[in-house]
């Protein structure tokens, strides 16, 4: 069983044409995974997939690229070291050292990593620190049809609810400093992995109309700034509007203007917590999904799911579609589990396809853009009557963090495609419960050199069964690497990481997890010291 | 950290000594040392108070230079000397590097009575242990040439190897090899003596003195800015170790230096219960990656493991190498290994583990010499973990180099300029110092290629030829095919293809020599180096014969093949010149010339001359047609009338256009693809020297048969011309020969590589310097320097074509002594057909 997929790979390589046959429990897993798209209409090869899934078996056609006449140069087995090497290439951890006011703060540090199937990665992460307010905020952002929306999203977004929560007194300050032409003072603090795309500095454009949505908040006269569940309402509806407007706007530089058509006419899902002291806000569009471990005082282990998708499974999205249209397309709202039978989620920044009315789109798409280069998928879904249809307002859950919460897991959907919350907060339980298993110690340093190479050996055994030293990857390599038992299968991983690029998204999604550890003994003070 | 703990009173002792110096006139106390004010001028600017700098700062005051400053950045000897193992090893695999090692083990050893401080100079001897019968082959190679450079040393049994240590478990060897003269010494304390006793001959040398960058006017140096103000000088040396990259690059006019420092551990033990005698030898494991030393009754073992941990790849600024971080899980299969090797150690007390970043290149070799970009840089770095070894020997050819103008012995494998720019990337150097690094223990064999960092350059044609089953090796980063395995063939995997013996690609060589000799092949050699030198007037011209050995004053058209002489009348370039129109020349040269060549050129042009010269080699597709219907596929593809006799320079457009229109005419003609195997087995059997191989700068024309291409007799001067002519009338001290192999068996004897001795008469006479299998002699043929050494003296003496002819030849390969014929011709009656044209075509080739 476990080497049909390898084989598979093997003859795809081999013979440039691959041909599957009775991989039954690749099947179930691949009828299994419902989304293997978004976007149905535009992606052939996993239409195809779904399509002929439930048969026996398919035959896949496809060019294999020749990159050296040394077939050896293929390595279709990787050695557990190269695994963890792919595996390993996004991670990213920071501890969180800096105080809040004296006291620690209430986030202990973060594991974060991403594996990319889509080539390039459509999921996009961000972590950073508020400048002017205290707080700190954990994304992740899943583009489709193309990672243009998802990449403006995370560069936007924690701005527009930095800017939302800044007192009367900062926003005058920044609007003074934008007058005289001075230096803005800093917003965030970004804690970056390095193999993140590069964060463009907010573009002009960008900043204007940042600055357009600040004014409007001075206008607004409220000393203290909008509260966190607000701000994080208005930051996404307002992003969602800019981006939609930016394209209307007619821009002068070529860069731009294809830039923002791109943007909006991809989109992405969304999901942010903010976390500031023991005062932990999510915000979600779309299905993303963070969930909190939670462990009681008797030592068990619960799961606080904080979100809820935004998708056709969700009985209270389904009932606010219907609200929102007319009663004749309460059957063409949602078709075949989708929205309007195309889209997976029901909420995402972009996709204006799904957002702006059929003439606008038009007279937007008609002002000679070149939409096939920028690779703009140009359609009207059928039954598009009353749009829109899709919206990015979020639902903001707030939860105050209490000592036995222990940590808070944000992930794209293609975790939780494959792994449910309960595996998942499992998962890093082990893993917590795996690193605080200390390797044998060499701070006592044995004496001679006998035990010392004996304690290194131990060292070395005990080192290879806990690979991984970030929870985020742990839960990736269980995500693509475990059976319908849950169980880890070496070759399964091996053979989900050596799929070509082209073949990689029908078997597994991006993924992009972020786990944040919460220090309890600083949420304890918090109560204590009242 | 190692040598604080070796001499802790002693370093106190000369510590104070050396602070002295640097206040040397005005005797003022060691803590107002680093206030006194530097000179305002010198004619030297060491930068480095580590063992290289010392050295060269000791050898150049030795010949006789006086005005020397020499900065450290720290203290003196505190870099990678201060941690350095102190081992000194004569058993290199370059003759060059035995040499230094042997020079350096000489002068260390009388070094405590000439300067009075100690050193800790113990001849221990060293045991090299082969656990394989290829290691042992290795050790045989080395052997019998530090036997001829009168290093003793010899092959010994497992059971002899008990006999020399106590500790050794003996029973995986398979023999071993004894150098007894090799020795163990403070490397801290070497560089304090050095440095004492140029302070003696009137160095001076600052403490805590930084370079800062180097003054450049004109590509000359004119100064140093250090922290503490500004040097003029002539001279500046860059002796930095970890630092010589960075200090390279933060020049306005950069010096490249590609080296990248890795961690480096060993573990040192509290003594023995018996504690180890101090003259115990060293024992090298390559095969086990370990090296040990006695050390104060305990012992010292580090080595070199398969996954080197680079450092430093961003640069570091720190003053002093601090002492980094020990890591014992990386640690673990050195230490398994150490205690596979001596059982017994499993109780002995660990004292300390220590990192000490070492420098490695990007092909093991160290780097010295003059900047090709600015004169007056020379460079000594890039020890690859055996500074301690080179540091006399080296410093010693870097001072001759600065005082003459060159050194005694050729040193163009160690030189600087066989880089280029291409291979100083930070990216580049950390990627190949991984590879580098276990190089050092694993079983170095013939032929074998770099993995990483390759595909730097490439032809144009690099797709297509490796479509059809290329295989490359690299040169100056250069791609190039080695031969094409046709697509029904099966190679070995690489690793498996380490060979001493008959190597698996026999076949597929023979079978493209066979299509050279009989049909047709393309070979492409874009590699090569090539130059295109202009003039508005006739200076060009009037230039050129005075800097080639040959006449060039040809008609248009024609190509001339000549030598680019130094004034000791040595190659310092092999190259064809074709000569493009009155005014302008085209110049090909071995493609790893392109760094020196340029700079020669610079530096021996004039400078007021407006002559023009382009590198143009990225510019052109060189296309190599080899063979009998050569030139019946160009005919055809051409109008202009070839003949051997009168064969016209082409140049086209469109690579790859020309490329396959050659293969697609020269169908009919059997045409195929070769490489640059078939081509130097070639070569050699035609008994054609190339330079960077069998030529270097100490070689003349006269002593490699070359005198038809000197225009000696035309009364023209040129380089070298005065040498070449004292040369004639005295005689040569050494010629070039050609050795056919007699009683070898290809298939189940070792082949010969290079470096091989030669004996005349059972006396030793010379190295080989390249050899090959000739398809056509089914011989293996080896190319080498007949010396005529006296019987009683060892000197030098004249050789004639009758002294060569005269004497009976053995090869030694790797102890085992094979009869050869020498030919001081190549063999005529191979070539019967078209002699002419064949040398013309030769004259082009030059890969090898």
């Amino acid at each position: 069983m476990s080497s049909t997929l390898p084989f598979w790979i093997l003859n795809s390589a081999r013979n440039s044409i691959a041909t599957l046959q009775g991989g039954r429990r690749l099947y179930s897993r691949c009828a299994s995974n419902r989304n293997k798209s978004r976007w149905r209409l535009f992606s052939q090869g996993p239409g195809a997939l779904k399509s002929s899934a439930p048969c026996s078996g398919f035959a896949l056609q496809k060019a294999y690229r020749h990159t050296s006449t040394e077939e050896d140069d293929f390595h279709l087995q990787l050695s557990p070291e190269q695994v963890n090497e792919v595996l390993r290439a996004g991670e990213s951890a920071h501890k969180i050292l800096d105080l809040v006011s004296g006291a620690p703060n209430s986030v202990l540090r973060f594991e974060s990593n991403q594996l990319a199937a889509n080539s390039p990665v459509e999921d996009r992460r961000g972590v950073a620190s508020c400048l002017q307010t205290s707080g700190l905020m954990f994304g992740i952002f899943d583009g489709h049809g193309g990672h243009a929306c998802a990449q403006a999203v995370s560069e936007r977004l924690f701005y527009y609810v930095a800017v939302s929560l800044m007192s009367q007194q900062t926003l005058e300050r920044m609007e003074g400093a934008m007058e005289s032409m001075k230096p803005l003072m800093p917003i965030l603090q970004w804690l970056k992995h390095p193999g993140d795309s590069i964060y463009k500095d907010v573009t002009s454009v960008h900043l204007d109309h940042l600055r357009v949505y600040w004014q409007e908040l001075l206008d607004l006269h409220m000393e203290m700034g909008l509260n966190i569940k607000e701000a994080l309402m208005y930051s996404f509806q307002r992003l969602d509007s800019d981006i939609s407007l930016e394209v209307q706007a007619p821009l002068e530089d070529e860069m731009t203007r294809n830039l923002s058509l791109q943007v909006a006419f991809s989109g992405a899902t969304a999901c942010m917590a903010h976390v500031d002291g023991v005062h932990l806000h999510v915000a979600n569009a779309g299905d993303c999904r963070a969930i909190l471990g939670v462990q009681e005082d008797n030592g068990m282990w619960s799961c606080l799911p904080l979100t809820r998708d935004h998708n056709a499974w969700n009985q209270a999205e389904l009932s606010r579609l219907k609200r929102e249209h007319p009663e004749s397309e309460d059957r063409t709202v949602i078709v075949d589990n989708r929205l309007l039978g195309v889209l997976m989620p029901c909420r995402a920044f972009g996709d204006v396809q799904l957002k702006w009315s059929k003439e606008l789109q038009r007279s937007v798409l008609e002002r000679g853009f070149d939409t096939e280069a920028l690779n703009i998928y140009q359609f009207t879904p059928p039954h598009y009557h009353t749009p829109p249809y899709l919206t990015a307002e979020p639902e903001v859950t707030y939860h105050r963090l209490r000592p036995q919460d222990k940590f808070l897991v944000l992930a794209s959907d293609g975790l939780w495609d494959v792994l449910d919350n309960e595996d998942v907060v499992r998962l890093v339980v082990e893993h917590l419960a795996e690193a605080s298993r200390h390797k044998p110690d060499l701070a006592q340093r044995p004496a001679n050199l006998g035990l010392m190479q004996s304690l290194l050996q131990q060292r070395r055994a005990q080192g290879l069964r806990a690979a991984d030293q970030n929870a985020a990857t742990r839960l990736i390599r269980h995500a693509i690497g475990s059976n319908e038992y849950g169980e880890m299968e070496p070759e399964r991983l091996t053979a989900m990481l050596t799929l070509p690029e082209d073949l990689a998204r029908m078997y597994r999604d991006d993924i992009t997890v972020t786990v944040v550890y919460f220090n309890s003994d600083s949420i304890d003070a918090y109560y204590k010291g009242g | 950290m190692f040598s604080r703990l070796l001499s802790v009173a002693r370093r106190q002792r000369t510590g104070r000594g050396w602070q002295n110096w640097s206040s040397g006139r005005s005797g003022a106390p060691a803590a107002e040392a680093h206030s006194v004010a530097l000179p305002a001028q010198a004619q030297v600017v060491i930068c480095g108070g580590g063992i290289m700098g010392t050295s060269v700062a000791y050898h150049l005051s030795k010949m006789g230079w006086k005005d020397i400053v020499l900065l450290e950045q720290g203290r003196l000897a505190a870099g990678s000397t201060r941690f350095c193992a102190g081992i000194l090893s004569t058993a290199r695999h370059l003759t060059i590097e035995q040499k230094m090692a042997d020079y350096s083990n000489k002068l260390y050893q009388q070094l405590e009575q000439e300067t009075g401080i100690q050193t800790g100079y113990i001849r221990t001897g060293s045991i090299f242990l082969a656990q394989t019968q290829d290691r042992l082959i290795s050790l045989k190679r080395i052997n019998s040439r530090l036997n001829v450079i009168g290093i003793p040393s010899e092959i010994i049994s497992p059971k002899k190897v008990a006999e020399l240590h106590p500790l050794l478990n003996v029973h995986d060897l398979v023999g071993a090899m004894h150098v007894p003269e090799d020795a163990v010494v403070s490397s801290a304390d070497v560089a304090l003596a050095l440095a004492s006793a140029a302070s003696q001959n009137g160095v001076q040398i600052y403490d805590r003195t930084s370079v800062l960058h180097v003054m450049v006017k004109k590509g000359q140096v004119t100064g140093v800015e250090t922290d503490k103000g500004q040097i003029e000088c002539q001279y500046f040396v860059n002796c930095a170790g970890q630092w010589a990259y960075e200090l390279g690059l933060s020049n306005e006019e950069p010096v490249s230096i590609p080296l990248h420092a890795c961690e480096h551990f060993y573990l040192l033990t509290r003594p023995l219960e018996t504690p180890l005698q101090s003259n115990t030898p060293t024992v090298v494991d390559a095969d086990g990656r370990i090296y040990i030393r006695n050390w104060q009754g305990g012992i010292l073992s580090g080595g070199f493991e398969k996954n080197p941990k680079p450092i430093f790849t961003e640069g570091k600024n720190q003053l002093e190498i601090q002492n980094l971080q020990e890591d014992w899980d990386h640690f673990e299969p050195l230490l398994s290994s150490l205690l596979r090797r001596m059982p017994e150690l499993e109780t002995l007390e660990i004292m300390k583990l220590v990192n000490c970043p070492e420098t490695f290149t990007p092909d093991m070799r160290c780097i010295m010499g003059e900047s090709p970009a600015v004169q007056g840089y020379y460079v000594l770095v890039g020890m690859n973990s055996a500074g301690l070894s080179f540091a006399g020997g080296a410093g010693r050819y870097l001072a001759e180099w600065m005082v003459h103008g060159y050194p005694s012995e050729s040193i163009w494998e160690l030189d600087l300029k066989r880089f280029g720019a291409l291979q100083s990337s930070r990216t580049f150097l950390r990627h190949r110092v991984m590879e580098v690094m276990p190089l050092l223990y694993d079983l170095k064999v013939p032929r074998w290629d770099f993995q990483t960092g390759r595909q730097l350059r490439t032809s144009p044609l690099y797709d297509r030829l490796d479509a059809q089953g290329a295989r490359w090796m690299e040169k100056h980063g250069f791609e190039r095919p080695k031969y094409f395995v046709p697509p029904d063939k099966d190679l070995l995997a690489l690793e498996q293809s380490k060979t001493f013996y008959k190597p698996d690609w026999f076949d597929i060589v023979e079978s493209e020599v066979k299509c050279c000799k009989e049909a047709v092949c393309v070979i492409d050699m874009s590699s090569f180096t090539k130059f295109e030198i202009t003039s508005t007037g006739d200076q060009a011209l009037e230039i050129l014969q005075y800097l080639f050995s040959n006449d060039l004053d040809v008609p248009v058209g024609h190509i001339v093949h000549t030598g680019m002489l130094n004034e000791g009348g040595g190659y310092e370039n092999d190259c064809s010149i074709a000569r493009l129109s009155k005014r302008s020349f085209f110049m090909i040269s071995p493609t790893d010339q392109q760094v020196h060549c340029w700079a020669w050129l610079k530096k021996h042009m004039p400078e007021d001359s407006n002559l023009l010269l382009e590198d143009v080699t990225w510019k052109y597709t060189a296309l190599n047609l080899i063979g009998p219907r050569a030139v019946d596929v160009l005919s055809e593809l051409s109008y202009a009338p070839m003949t051997p006799d009168h064969f016209p320079s082409l140049f086209c457009k469109y690579a790859l256009h020309v490329y396959n229109e050659v293969m697609s005419v020269g169908q009919k003609y059997g045409i195929r693809n070769a490489g640059y195997y078939a081509l130097r087995s070639l070569r050699i059997e035609k008994f054609f020297a190339f330079w960077g191989q069998d030529l270097n700068t100490l070689t003349t024309p006269l002593e490699c048969g070359r005198e038809s291409r000197v225009k000696l007799d035309k009364g023209m001067d040129f380089i070298g011309r005065d040498a070449l002519l004292q040369q004639k009338q005295n005689g040569v001290y050494k010629r070039l020969t050609m050795f056919i192999l007699d009683d070898h068996d290809t298939d189940l004897d070792l082949w010969p590589w290079w470096g091989e001795p030669i004996y005349r008469n059972g006396q030793y006479a010379g190295k080989t310097t390249s050899s090959a299998y000739s398809y056509t002699l089914e011989r293996h043929v080896c190319l080498g320097f007949v010396h005529n050494f006296s019987e009683d003296t060892g000197e030098e003496q004249v050789v004639t074509a009758d002294f060569i002819n005269r004497g009976e030849y053995e090869i030694d390969i790797a102890g085992h002594r094979f009869q050869a014929k020498a030919k001081l011709y190549p063999v005529t009656s191979l070539f019967t057909h078209k002699r002419r044209k064949d040398d013309v075509e030769l004259s082009d080739l030059h890969g090898k």
